[in-house]
């Protein structure tokens, strides 16, 4: 499955397109990670616990936008689009889209 | 003691009702994607070449709520890490419902395309302390309509 | 536009399969039961280390602690009355097998609570309330070995050890959640320490049983003042689960059935109050 974030898809042609797919997630890191979070908040740096929460939303969010993909026939998405929001205390919300194409 | 069993109740209620809720929206959901599936989307903003047309902007929001008990399962979750399960069946609801309500717009223009799509969610907190208490989705496109 | 379609998508890919239900029953239980066994486990442990606190210590800590029944004024009908109560003390704590370092302090405060009490360092206060709601020495003799027998226990610097560390660990999980989640840890973070409540309250009524068995020869008129407190509570008692003592019934069953499996032939009668412990209230003549 080839995914771009830019209109087409280079050195292809595009045969059919065929509409939004998208793909969601919400995930929470558990407790202890807010704990350290809270210490950082003291110490400043990275937070590596949120980061990593965020990697595999993103990661798991393309793969659902992806599965809806294969699902109707496409082998490609372009024009991917990502969107986070926070919807519950210490969870946080990923929500990637774009257009499924057949591309050869 | 009767805080506990008051919880239970509210904890129940929020379980029955939103259960409810949630599968009625869902059919309904199905069913108006049916009745609208002649209006194509698409994120893409290449437009093809469809003569003289109209274009204009549509949008569709919606806020959904969330109920006693994906909050307390949500805190829960907090503790120990994972899927949410509970609010993407939420965010799912609320995402289609908003295409949907932007569709509508487009078609009550006679559109048959809406391209460069786009999605917001939010997050509306009646308190910031006790987390999030309705969740907002805004669909926004442009609906070409030919002439 | 013939390139151009939406073919439908299917369900399911954006939700995940579990039902919610289940999900729920599975987060509770796994959540509760984590908090259960870490708050066993944080109570253990402070329960063990706290008793290596001296009983000297107890005491300079207790009193350095600020306490409005310490400071009451006593009238001169009050001092025969806590010195009545001290000399019992005495007498009970002689037959209760105390350390040499644990020194026993009973106080006396004319307030009408229905209740008597034992807090660090051997203080113990009896509260006027209580004294009238009892009609023999015997009743009084038990609450007052009750006490006592915490105090030998070291029930009192137990639970407080206990209590701060439970706190104190829960407390770092104030951040997390919202305001339902905190009430939820709280309380499961409470069922093993009103267990060992529990555990503690039934120990100290053994224990006060054998003293006045040792004391008046028989364990008659034990059952008075929790038989007192199963009359007046209007409310019905929370379930044993959530409550810091055992089920009153339950209590009086066990001491009823100590004071049958004790009975002596020639069985003495209990012991009367003398006059000037009862207060102006329950009786209708003035004290002398």
């Amino acid at each position: 499955m080839i995914i771009t974030n830019i209109e087409t898809v280079p050195g292809k042609t595009i045969v059919k397109h065929l509409g939004m797919v998208s793909g969601n997630t919400v995930r929470s890191k558990h407790a202890g990670r807010d704990i350290m979070a809270g210490l950082k908040n003291i110490f400043g740096g990275e937070l590596k616990g949120y980061t990593e929460l965020l990697t595999e939303s993103r990661e798991e969010a393309v793969a659902r936008m992806v599965k809806q993909a294969e699902a109707i026939g496409a082998n490609a998405v372009v024009n991917v689009r990502f969107s986070t929001s926070s919807v519950a205390a210490g969870a946080a919300e990923l929500f990637a889209y774009g257009t499924a194409l057949v591309v050869e | 003691m009767y805080d506990l069993i008051l919880f239970l109740i509210l904890l129940v209620l929020g379980y029955v009702f939103g259960q409810i809720a949630e599968k009625r929206h869902f059919r309904s959901i199905i069913q108006r994607e049916a009745e609208l599936r002649d209006v194509l989307c698409f994120t893409e903003r290449n437009v093809p070449e469809m003569g003289r047309i109209d274009s204009a902007l549509v949008c569709g929001s919606v806020v959904i709520s969330i109920d006693f008990f994906k909050k307390f399962v949500a805190g829960l979750r907090n503790l120990v890490g994972g899927r949410v399960s509970a609010y993407e069946s939420l965010l799912e609801r609320a995402r289609r419902e908003a295409v949907l309500r932007m569709k509508a717009e487009a078609k009550a223009r006679g559109a048959k395309s809406v391209w460069n799509v786009r999605l917001e969610t939010s997050s509306i907190t009646k308190d910031a302390s006790q987390g999030v208490a309705a969740v907002e989705v805004i669909a926004f496109g442009t609906a070409v309509t030919p002439r | 536009m013939s390139a151009y379609e939406n073919p439908q998508i299917p369900e399911g890919i954006n939700v995940s399969p579990t039902h919610p239900l289940k999900d729920f029953a599975l987060l509770l239980g796994g959540v509760s039961a984590l908090i259960v066994v870490a708050v066993l486990a944080l109570s253990f442990a402070a329960g063990y280390l706290v008793r290596f606190v001296p009983f000297e210590q107890e005491r300079a800590l207790a009193s350095s602690i600020d306490a409005d029944w310490l400071k009451q004024s006593h009238s001169a009908d009050d001092k025969r009355r806590e010195q009545y109560l001290q000399a019992l003390g005495r007498q009970l704590a002689a037959a209760m097998d105390l350390p040499a370092e644990m020194q026993i302090t009973v106080h006396y405060s004319s307030d009408d609570t229905v209740n008597a009490m034992a807090t660090l360092g051997g203080n113990i206060v009896v509260f006027q309330g209580l004294i009238d709601t009892v009609d023999s020495e015997n009743a009084l003799a038990m609450v007052l070995a009750h006490e006592i027998a915490h105090v030998r226990h070291r029930h009192p610097i137990v639970a407080m050890g206990r209590g701060f560390t439970v706190m104190l660990a829960l407390s770092a999980l104030s951040g997390v959640g919202d305001g339902m989640i905190q009430q939820w840890v709280g309380s499961m973070g409470m069922l093993p320490m009103l267990a060992f409540s529990r555990e503690q309250e039934e120990a100290a009524d053994a224990d006060a049983l054998q003293a006045l068995l040792r004391v008046y020869g028989h364990a008659g008129g034990a059952a008075t003042f929790f038989e007192h407190v199963a009359e007046q509570s209007a409310l019905p008692e929370p379930p044993a689960l959530l409550n810091t003592h055992p089920d009153t019934d339950a209590r009086i069953a066990r001491i009823r059935d100590f004071e049958q499996a004790h009975i002596r032939p020639d069985e003495l009668a209990l012991k009367p109050l003398p006059d000037f412990v009862k207060s102006d209230k329950t009786d209708g003549t003035d004290p002398d």
